[in-house]
């Protein structure tokens, strides 16, 4: 009988490399440099290959994450790229920014021994590949049906929609208020964690596809979805959660107290990072503190440190508690900024001009479980510090901008002023309207808009394809 | 404000919570949103049944509460006050909820204070928790939804 | 892009800028914005609409050439291209026949308060139109209000037309005019309006001012335009630009708007001299 000869597993996953902490907090350059090739192969080995590998299935688009691991295991990254792209139509924004830790990753059968395969970082080290190849190789699209779809906002979700509909051979068209197409991908992620030209290469892929870009384009504004009901056969509504929440304490509008949008949206869409180049201002802070402790608030912070500030997070809740990925929170502290935990802003204090000067912050300390078993966070009396800061950023999350519903009769809105959408199809209370990511579940990740996406894609070719 | 007997002070905690239930079945009646319409009606729902119960213990179907201590997490009390219109967010809403329940139950602290009948001192006490209980209920939702992040 | 149909300096410093963006032209309502875009470097500049039409497709804003980004505007010629027109945004200036109503412009808010004016008349309102200059030269479309004005006041610093002053002298406009006003509008720089309410809420006039804050996206995505009006912050872009005067913190938008004064100066010093010794070497 031959001897069955167990593989060894190697439990060693390949680290990412990256800029040092003292070079990368100077610039605002992409932190993670991918793998090499050697290093990506090295890591596909690893993965034992799962008869029912529990990956998939924690993918919100069900990418066949075996199949490509294998393919880049065979050194073939072409067949690699093929599978990854069946599921996934921005594979090089996904292998940066999705929280595998949280998904794939965590589900990886090696996750027990601490050796996960390195999903994420392979996903993107196929994609990078591909985006060196040269010209992108337009799939066979099928003939046109006539049926006209219009995509409302060109984030995550609109884009998804609008790859998986120009693939079907509907026409259609995305509308994005901004004037680049992206949404969170190109105002909110900072070039540092995502190049805004990746996203500009997704973008442009998509033209070639065929689908038609309108920037500069306020649904709602511009035209109302009625009116755009006169000339499509199905809508999408991607609009997203931009409506930035502020803390509701004084001092709030002293000059220098920014909400994460504004201070994002000044540096990443608008490059303010490279006034006076680009035109649009941004202020050279000394002291920025920032509230919340997400990614969006580890992206401010982040930030606020490239710009020259002593920065620091501000954060009510405990670092377990932080919903930020473990890997930004990382990247954050390597690069010297300051975490002040279990602590809570009171007010803003301003200068005689106007400008904000120091925060009044208290100490928190964790309360006795509640019934939902959580512990949460309590004032500790008497702890009222005063803190000198120039600038602070309200990072504490955004909910769906309204403009949407408040134009659309009829659309049933919940509580919190998302869409309401059903969770297989998209399918809202308006017929021929179909919406998707964060504008129905409040912020979320990328990923999860996508997998909506992709479900309301699926639906809408169903209602266009029937009589 | 002077009580004679258990039933008179029942009889004011009765009005306040009708006069709480009338504040959100008027907000909810302002608003430009469908959907805040319908929260303030849910608070006002939740007032109503506030108000059931205290009649409930009234006319004794039911026992008031022993006395627990409720958690305080003190979100609203630095929070700037919210000023009404007809286009409040639900952010808003849950701040003038927060508000609200802390002035109720900071009048019925203040009035076992006052009060000299060890009773009726005892019974301002738990009407005082039932209002930090309520306060609590928004403090949560507050600190689950809009704090998320923070 | 969008195609540069005018462009030009009506008066000293205040320019006229017709451009073609026929989606807009279609909506547009007295009272919108657009935010527009030069360069793919530029800024986000929010301007109000001064007038439009529908059939040649085509919006025109009014702007004082004050910094670097209006400079880059003013300096755009007919049959150029710029990357953005977005709009309309905002809320439409509320119209209806409110009786009689007090208009009031000061520098681009004079072309500003046209399209607003104007449709007011059509409503069947009595219109008393004010608007003031620091001399006569300064003055735009006076042809235009003198068609819809049933009365018109022209209030100049030095005197050169009309009455002498500023807009100052709108309570004794008020007391001579002795009849019941409706509601007043004014618009203009930040100042101007301030003015207004300040006279107006004594004399107890419902006045609508259309705020003028600095604003990235307009949609109401970033919160740059908060404004504090009585004990609520708004948002200028979304809930306003119409907002009641005498409700507005002013000093907090007065302070607000001064945020990037320092920054304001860097583009001008650098940018301006290198276009300029561009053009030496080119002649």
């Amino acid at each position: 009988m031959a001897e069955t000869v167990k593989k060894k597993l190697d439990l060693r996953r390949r680290s990412m490399p990256k800029q040092m902490p003292e070079v990368r907090r100077h610039n605002f350059k992409e932190v993670a440099l991918g793998y090499t090739e050697k290093s990506a192969v090295e890591e596909a080995k690893r993965c034992i290959q799962c008869p029912k590998p529990r990956c998939v299935g924690n993918c919100p688009v069900e990418i066949n994450i075996p199949g490509f691991i294998q393919a880049i295991a065979d050194e073939n990254f072409e067949r690699g790229v093929r599978i990854l792209k069946e599921k996934n139509c921005l594979p090089a924004v996904c292998g940066r920014v999705c929280p595998q830790e949280e998904q794939c990753e965590e589900t990886c059968i090696l996750q027990k021994k601490g050796g996960q395969i390195a999903i994420g970082r392979l996903e993107r080290f196929l994609a990078d590949w591909e985006a060196v190849q040269g010209e992108l190789k337009i799939p066979a699209i099928p003939r046109s049906t006539d049926k006209k779809v219009a995509v409302i906002g060109g984030g995550p979700a609109g884009l998804t929609v609008a790859g998986d509909l120009i693939q079907l051979g509907h026409q259609v068209t995305i509308f994005e208020a901004l004037h680049e197409m992206g949404g969170v991908l190109i105002y909110g992620i900072p070039e540092f964690r995502l190049p805004k030209l990746i996203v500009k290469r997704e973008v442009d892929y998509l033209q070639k596809l065929g689908v038609v870009l309108r920037t500069d384009y306020v649904v709602g504004k511009t035209r109302t979805v009625e009116s755009l009901l006169e000339e499509y056969d199905a809508i999408f509504v991607g609009s997203g959660a931009g409506l930035p929440w502020f803390m509701s304490i004084p001092g709030e509008n002293l000059n220098g107290v920014y909400s994460a949008n504004e201070y994002l949206t000044r540096l990443n869409l608008m490059k303010g990072f490279l006034f006076p180049e680009y035109h649009t201002p941004v202020k050279s802070h000394k002291r920025v503190a920032v509230v919340g402790g997400g990614n969006v608030a580890m992206d401010c912070a982040r930030s606020a440190l490239r710009l020259g500030a002593e920065s620091r997070i501000v954060y009510r809740r405990s670092r377990e508690e932080m919903p930020a990925r473990l890997e930004e929170i990382e990247n954050a502290e390597e690069e010297g900024v300051i975490f002040d935990l279990l602590t809570l802003p009171l007010r803003y204090i301003g200068d005689d001009n106007g400008w904000v000067k120091a925060m009044e912050i208290m100490k928190m300390e964790l309360g006795e479980p509640d019934d939902s078993g959580r512990r949460r966070p309590v004032p500790i009396e008497g702890s009222e510090t005063i803190v000198p800061v120039d600038a602070v950023v309200c990072a504490i999350g955004n909910s769906p901008n309204p403009l949407i519903p408040k134009t659309t009769p009829g659309l049933e809105v919940g509580k919190r002023g998302n869409i309401v959408a059903d969770e297989e199809t998209g399918r809202t209370s308006r017929d021929k309207i179909w919406a998707g990511g964060d504008v129905v579940t409040g912020a979320a990740t990328v990923i999860l808009a996508m997998g909506a996406g992709r479900k309301a894609a699926r639906s809408m070719h169903q209602y266009l394809s029937s009589p | 404000m002077k009580f004679n007997s258990i039933s008179e002070i029942l009889d004011f905690a009765i009005d306040k919570e009708e006069e709480a239930y009338q504040l959100y079945t008027d907000l909810a009646a302002n608003m430009s949103r469908e959907s805040m319409r319908l929260i303030f009606l849910q608070f006002a729902n939740e007032e109503k049944q506030h108000k059931a119960k205290l009649l409930n213990i009234q006319s004794g179907k039911l026992e008031i509460p022993a006395a627990q201590k409720v958690s305080d997490l003190k979100i609203g009390d630095n929070l700037e006050e919210v000023a009404i219109s007809s286009d409040l967010t639900y952010q808003q809403a849950l701040i003038l909820a927060m508000k609200a329940e802390k002035n109720a139950y900071k009048l019925y602290s203040d009035l076992s204070e006052l009060a000299t009948n060890p009773a009726h001192k005892a019974l301002f006490l738990q009407l005082a928790q039932e209002e930090a209980r309520h306060k609590l209920r928004f403090e949560i939702e507050y600190d689950d939804f809009i704090l998320q992040e923070n | 892009m969008f195609k540069v149909i005018a462009s030009k300096m009506i008066v000293p410093n205040i320019h006229l800028l017709t451009l073609e963006a026929p989606e807009i032209a279609r909506r547009v309502q007295p009272g919108q914005f657009v935010i527009l875009r030069a360069s793919e470097e530029g800024e986000r500049t929010p301007l109000s609409v001064s007038d439009w039409d529908a059939d040649l497709g085509t919006v025109t804003v009014i702007l004082l050439n004050i910094g670097h980004t209006t400079d880059q505007l003013a300096s755009l010629e007919a049959g150029m291209n710029i990357p953005t027109v977005v709009g309309p945004l905002g809320n439409a200036t509320e119209i209806e026949k409110f009786g009689t109503v007090f208009c009031l412009g000061g520098c681009y808010g004079i072309g500003s308060i046209y399209p607003i004016a104007k449709a007011l008349k059509e409503k069947g309102n009595k219109i008393v139109t004010i608007i003031e200059a620091r001399s006569s030269y300064l003055f735009y479309w006076e042809d235009r209000f003198k068609a819809l004005s049933d009365k018109l006041f022209l209030i100049t610093r030095d005197g050169s037309k009309g009455l002498r002053g500023h807009i100052e002298r709108l309570p004794q406009i008020v007391k001579e005019f002795g009849k019941p006003i409706d509601r007043v509008i004014a618009n203009g720089c930040t100042f101007f309006m301030k003015r207004v309410s300040d006279m107006t809420r004594p004399l107890d006039l419902s006045t609508w001012v259309s705020l003028n804050p600095i604003m990235i996206d307009g949609t109401g995505m970033c919160g740059v335009c908060r404004v504090s009006v009585g004990k609520s912050t708004k948002f200028a872009c979304v809930d306003g630009p119409d907002f009641d005067g005498h409700q507005v913190n002013w000093d907090e938008l007065l302070q607000r708007r001064k945020t990037y004064m320092a920054e304001e100066a860097v583009p001008m010093r650098t940018s301006r001299c290198e276009e300029h010794s561009l053009k030496l070497r080119k002649n």
